[in-house]
Parts: structure tokens; sequence; C-alpha cells
């Protein structure tokens, strides 16, 4: 018998899993962190307050259970709390709060193990619920201002400087460029490259996909990038991020104080003010205005249901069963990021209008993006009309599925590692080699009458050190 | 073949972000016997009704909140309210919306109880109070948004009697409660209160009586904290057999057995031959007819 070391490769997944924007979200993001890192962030109650916010809904309760209690309680207990049937759910909660360090096991006199609560995150998320300690850096008081700024012109100032940032990733040329900062940021998370051949800047995958993702989710990962190279500034981590929290919890409307801000996080707000996070009239103004953008900017789960508050920005996007899209848009973005996936046929001052074919699709898929991202931009954008009919999704779900499908028509092949067995001598080595590999459950593909089989690779020392031991007896 | 699987992940992930609404109604009735034997105890049921308040606020960034009082005269919103606000800053290290709520309750509760008469009537409306939320309740789901969802809930907390002279209005707005898939919350301070528990148990909601004020805020915490769907998942106190014995029309009584109206239902406790609510006049029972003795055949 020889064994023939056939690679079915596997380079494949590698490809598309290497390619896919990682979109983390707060849990992630802290779970990545060192634990003394974690403890000095729980010093502030912002930024308990906002991972309170990011907890499972059990893990919520949990901890509100358990703030008030001084000793810590028995692991049973804690079990008991959740219902038998979603024990899933509360192993999950549990193991939430193990990686973030939010308890801690600790013995209980009689030898029962129990948590605790961390008691610098105890401390001061009860500081941000009832009151007390200092208060946070932004908000000394202020007299009024003379220019005071309502909603809708942060609204469109926010958006004007954000929209700054995706113009230049797509390159279109109506926009001034962005500063050398955010450029460096961009090539740092990848959305953008440089060409091998010109050394201008492209977008890359990423940013395509990038460009689908809801405002808040594009904020969020943006900034999660820049907190990256927040070192290399000699800016100090726990400063900014409890900045940004703070930020993330303040009114929209309203002025908040630069007094008493270092010299790093004065840095950190101007470049926030670039991005159009908060508002500021003049660099030495002394106030500034957080923004639409910055506001609980963790909260990036992909929008499906439109807040109760009435003033977000409108969708713009229909969709019919007939796969045609109307954009009522005159952005030159928002025209380019509906061409990702769409067929132009009509362009009118204030409406496009596509068909969703499946050339475009796949075109679309071929350039990473997934049929998830379509789809959930889709939904966002989604024009209020389509919101009122009383089905459950927005889109026609024949639509929806026919885009699932042409993406899972691209992943009709399974690729595995394997080891080729072939030219057994006779017919009953062969049967008991397959029956041997079937039983491990390693056995990918056998032909009996060509007397070969493939096997899984890991188990090929496994299955070799069988063979010998066979051979040797019979 | 490709099957496309439907999309229960994403189901999970929008009921996450569904806003959820609780409107707590809590009795600040000075004529409730708790509040006439020491005053001080509403200072603490207030204290503990706003950390809890805040607390549901904390849960989620779409959470919202309003708060009533609740009277023996009437019945109105202190949180929120018509006013700007936008001069209320931080003090110290609480988050900044707690404060506002703190200090727009607390103010509004002092004009409430300063502007009440002299008076003690030791009835409270709470009926009324739960009307009104549900008239909120039935305006927000109106204007909002289209494709929003919002989840209401109502919970109370009273320290008062519960009176069976509000027993029809009680039904009233217990049903409609039902049919708005608004679930009411009975938090009992003081008494055993028979007719709410009723209420809790048509519109799914939790009955608790406190068995110790000193811990009302933890038991708010563990108990009503909670959302609807996240109740299925912990394990709460169990339901307790439900009184459901009915007050009659006549008496305001609670009573096991009584007349009813054959045709508008009204209950009495006593026989009368015309229906005070309808008008239907009946017929005097006959006595118990005579039967002729059967002759035994031979």
């Amino acid at each position: 018998m020889a064994d023939n070391a056939g690679n079915s490769n596997a380079q494949k997944q590698n490809r598309s899993k290497s390619t896919n924007l990682e979109c983390k979200n707060l849990y992630d993001y802290l779970k990545s962190r060192p634990s003394n890192l974690l403890e000095k962030l729980y010093n502030h109650p912002t930024i308990c307050l906002a991972v309170y916010r990011e907890l499972p809904d059990l893990a919520k309760q949990y901890v509100i259970r358990m703030v008030f209690v001084e000793q810590p309680v028995p692991q049973a207990v804690v079990a008991s709390w959740g219902s038998q049937i979603y024990s899933k759910e509360h192993n999950n909660a549990s193991k939430v709060l193990s990686d973030l360090m939010l308890w801690q096991e600790a013995a209980i006199p009689g030898g029962l193990l129990g948590w605790i609560i961390s008691p610098t995150f105890k401390k001061n998320i009860k500081i941000a619920l009832l009151g007390g300690g200092k208060t946070w850096s932004m908000s000394s008081a202020l007299e009024a201002d003379s220019k005071a700024r309502d909603v809708a012109f942060l609204d469109t100032y926010s958006q004007e400087r954000w929209e700054c940032v995706l113009h230049y990733m797509v390159g279109s040329q109506q926009q001034e460029g962005i500063s050398a900062d955010a450029v460096r940021i961009l090539l740092h998370a990848g959305l953008m490259k440089r060409d091998e051949e010109d050394g201008t800047l492209v977008i890359t995958r990423q940013g395509f996909q990038f460009l689908l993702l809801d405002r808040q989710a594009q904020v969020w990962h943006f900034i999660l990038q820049y907190l990256d190279t927040v070192q290399e500034r000699d800016l100090d981590l726990v400063e900014c991020l409890t900045f940004l929290f703070q930020l993330s919890f303040s009114t929209l409307g309203k002025d908040y104080s630069t007094e008493g801000m270092g010299p790093g996080l004065l840095v950190f707000l101007q470049h926030l003010r670039e991005f159009g996070l908060v508002y500021q009239r003049k660099r030495k103004a002394g106030r500034f205005y957080p923004t639409r953008l910055a506001l609980n900017i963790t909260n990036n789960t992909n929008k499906s249901t439109p807040d109760i508050e009435d003033d977000h920005p409108k969708g713009y996007i229909i969709v019919e069963t007939n796969y045609r899209v109307y954009a009522y848009t005159d952005s030159n973005l928002q025209v380019a990021l509906v061409t990702l996936f769409t067929e132009l046929i009509y362009r009118f001052p204030n409406l496009v209008v596509g068909v969703i074919t499946r050339d475009s699709v796949r075109q679309a898929l071929r350039g990473g993006i997934t049929a998830d991202q379509i789809i959930g931009f889709l939904k966002q954008h989604v024009h209020p009309r389509m919101l009122e009919s009383e089905a459950k999704s927005p889109l026609p779900p024949t639509v929806v599925d026919q885009i699932k499908l042409w993406e899972l028509e691209r992943n009709r092949l399974d690729y595995k590692e394997g080891v080729l067995y072939s030219q057994f001598l006779s017919q009953i080595d062969f049967n008991v080699l397959k029956e041997y590999t079937e039983s491990n459950g390693v056995l990918i593909w056998f032909n009996k009458e060509k007397r070969t089989l493939v096997i899984n690779k890991a188990a090929h020392d496994d299955v070799k050190r069988f063979w010998k031991k066979y051979s040797k007896g019979s | 073949m490709n099957i496309v699987l439907p999309e229960e992940s994403q189901q999970d992930a929008s009921s996450a972000e569904e806003t959820s609404l609780l409107v707590i109604i809590l009795d600040s009735n000075p004529g409730q016997k708790m509040l006439r034997e020491s005053p001080h105890v509403l200072t603490h049921c207030v204290d503990s009704v706003i950390v809890f308040a805040n607390t549901h606020l904390m849960q989620k960034v779409q959470n919202k909140l309003a708060i009533m009082a609740c009277h023996s005269k009437s019945s109105q919103f202190i949180y929120p309210d018509q006013g700007k606000h936008g001069d209320i800053r931080q003090v110290d290290g609480q988050y900044e919306a707690f404060t506002a709520v703190e200090k727009i309750t607390k103010k509004n509760l002092a004009k409430v109880l300063t502007s009440d008469g002299s008076a003690v009537i030791t009835e409270s409306l709470l009926a009324g109070a739960i009307a009104m939320a549900l008239c909120y309740i039935a305006r927000l789901q109106r204007t909002k948004p289209p494709g929003a969802k919002l989840n209401c809930r109502i919970l109370v907390v009273t320290g008062s009697s519960c009176s069976t002279s509000q027993y029809m209005n009680y039904m009233n707005v217990f049903f409609t409660a039902q049919k708005q898939n608004v679930v009411i919350d009975v938090c009992a301070l003081d008494q055993h209160l028979n007719l709410l528990q009723q209420g809790c148990d048509i519109t799914n909601g939790l009955y608790l009586k406190v068995p110790q004020l000193q811990g009302l805020l933890q038991y708010m915490m563990w108990v009503f904290l909670p959302e609807p769907p996240i109740r299925e998942k912990l394990v709460l106190p169990p339901p307790l057999k439900v009184d459901y014995r009915a007050a009659c029309f006549c008496h305001r009584q609670l009573i096991d057995i009584g007349y009813v109206c054959s045709v508008c239902l009204s209950i009495f406790c006593k026989f009368s031959p015309i229906c005070t609510t309808c008008h239907t006049v009946f017929k005097m029972p006959a006595l118990p007819a005579v039967k002729p003795k059967k002759r035994k055949k031979m």
C-alpha cells in the first residue's frame, strides 16, 4: 500500500476568512485587553455604565442583584436564579461576567465557591447610579453660550464631517481632502491601501464592507482603530476611553466645558472634532457640543428597528419584489453604495433606479461583500414607507432569500485537507482500513472498486500506526 | 439543495433593540395608613422608586420612563414634564440623565404634595391613574415612527388598601391593558391588594407584597426590573392563588355567590326585581312547585 499525501487545498477558506471586516463590539474589544487595564478602566463610572449596557440580558440582572450585596454569593445560588430550560444562556452570562472580570470566584466559609462582584466595578457603578464621587471631567459649569447651536445644526455638521471621510474613501472628487492623521488611520485599519504601481490610495475589500455598515458601527470601528494608534501619539488609552464614553453619555444639543482637560485630551478632542464627533466653533472656545455620532457609541448592533425618537436621518431606498431598487438621493456617495450591488437603469436629479441581478450581486460577492451585508444595508436605509406595511421584514422576502441563494451558489464546494490511501493488495486489507477509519469518523471518501480511500489529514499518523500494527499481525 | 434558514438569530437581536417603556405609578396619598403612622416612610419609598427607575434606564439606551403621582383626588405625571431642563448638570459622579430624573421627580412630587388639601382621604385613585397611564401609552403607540416597536408596562407602587368602590373602573382598565398588551405589575407596600392582584393575573404581570419595607429597593430590583421576555428565563416568585371574587354592584362587597343579571351580567349580592344597570324586570322566583304525589301503581 502506498499513501500519497494528496494535499487538498484549504486556501480558499483562509482567503474568505482573512478578508472579512472584523467588527468588534465593546465586549470583544475589552476581552482582548489585559486584566490590569480592565481594572484601571473600571475606576471610571462612565466605563462601568457602558460595560453594563453591553452585557447580555441575564448578566445584567445578575449584576444588579449582587451589586448591593457585600459578601460572596454561592455559585449554586446564582445558578438557581435562572430557569432550567435556559441554562445555556445562564452559562453564557456567567462566562461573559468572568471574561470581563466583573465578578471573581471567592471562597465562602463552608467550602463552597461563590461569586463576588469586582469591588472597583461595584463602587463605580454605584456612583453612576446613585451619585457620589467626583464629577466627570467635562461637566464644569459654563455660562450660557451666546451662539448656542441647536440639534439640527449639529446633525448637518456631523454628517458633513463624517461623509467627508467616506467620500475620501470612495474617491469622489467633490470634497476636499482629509487630514494626514485620518488617512493614517484608514491605512492602519486596512480600509485603504497604497496601490503597488503609482502609490495612490485605493479602497480595499474591507473598505467596501465598511461603507455598507450603518453609521454608528462605522464610527465605532473607526474609533477602535484610532485607539489602537493612541499609544504612538503619547496619549493615555484609559483617559481617551473614559472621555469617549463620557461623550457617549452626554446630552445632544448641550454644551460642555473643556476646562480641566489635559493637553493629551485636548489633542484627542481635536481629532474627534475632525471626524465630526464633537462640534467646536473655535479651537480655543472652551466649550464643545457632542454630536449624534458620539452618542451611544457602543450601541452598534445592526439597527433593524428605528428608534422611538423620530429625529433620525430618514431612509431613502425602496425595494420592490421585481428586484428593482429606487434610491431617493442626490448624494454621490449613496449612489456609489447602491451601485455596489445593483445595475443602474435610470438616473434623475433626486432618484436613481437600479435592478438587483444575479450578475450584479455576484460581482459584489466577488468583491468580498457578503449577502448579509447587502441585506443589512438595504434594511437600514429602507424608506419609511416600506416600514409602514404590516409585514415582519421591511424588505420583500423573495429578494432577501434570492440574494442569500446567490451567495450560497458560490459555496457549493467544501474543501477538506486529506490523505489518499490507494493500491491495497487485497480487498480484505481495504475493508479493514475502511471500517477502522469509518468508525473513527475520519473517512472522507472511498471507492470500493478502485480500492482507494481518502481520510482526514489530521488522523493520518494514527491510521498509519494502526496499519503497521495490523500488517504485522496478519 | 440550498436551504435558506429562517432568520432566527436576527430576530433575537432585534428584540434587544425594542424600546421598552416603564410607567411607574407611585401612590403618594398622605392618607394611606402606612404614611399616617410614619410619614418619613414616603422619603424612603420615593428614593427607592427613583433608583429603580434609573436602573430601568440603565438597562438599555432606548428605555423610556414615566413616573406618575397618584393622589386621593387627582393623578398627574411628574416625569417627564414639559419644562426645559437644559440647566441640570452633574453635581457628582452620577450619570447626567439619572440626576435629571431624580431632580425633576423630587421637584414635581414636592409640588403635588404641597398643593394637596388638608382633608385626609384614605382612598387613592389608582384605577384613574392606571387609565391615565394607558392613555399615555396609547398616544406614544400612535405617534411612534413606522416600524418602531414599543413594549410597555405599568408598575403600581402603593401602600393604600384596595377599594372595592372602584371595582368597575379596575376591571375596565385591566381588560383594556390586556387588549393593548400592557403588563401591569403591582408592588404592595402595606396591605394585600385583592383586586390589583387580579389585574396582574389578567395582564400577566407580577404581584408582590413586600415583606419588609426596609428592603424595598432590593425587592423591586429582583422582581420588577426584568422585562417580561427575560422573566421567563429567571425563577421568580410563583403566582399565589388569585382570589377572583367580584364586588357586587349594590353594596360594593366582595362576594362568592351572588345574583347575576342575565342581560348585562351585573352582579348583585341580593336579589332585586329590577336590574339597576339595565333596568330589566325579573319575575319573582316562583315558589318551589308542590308536585302532586304519584299514586303508587298497584
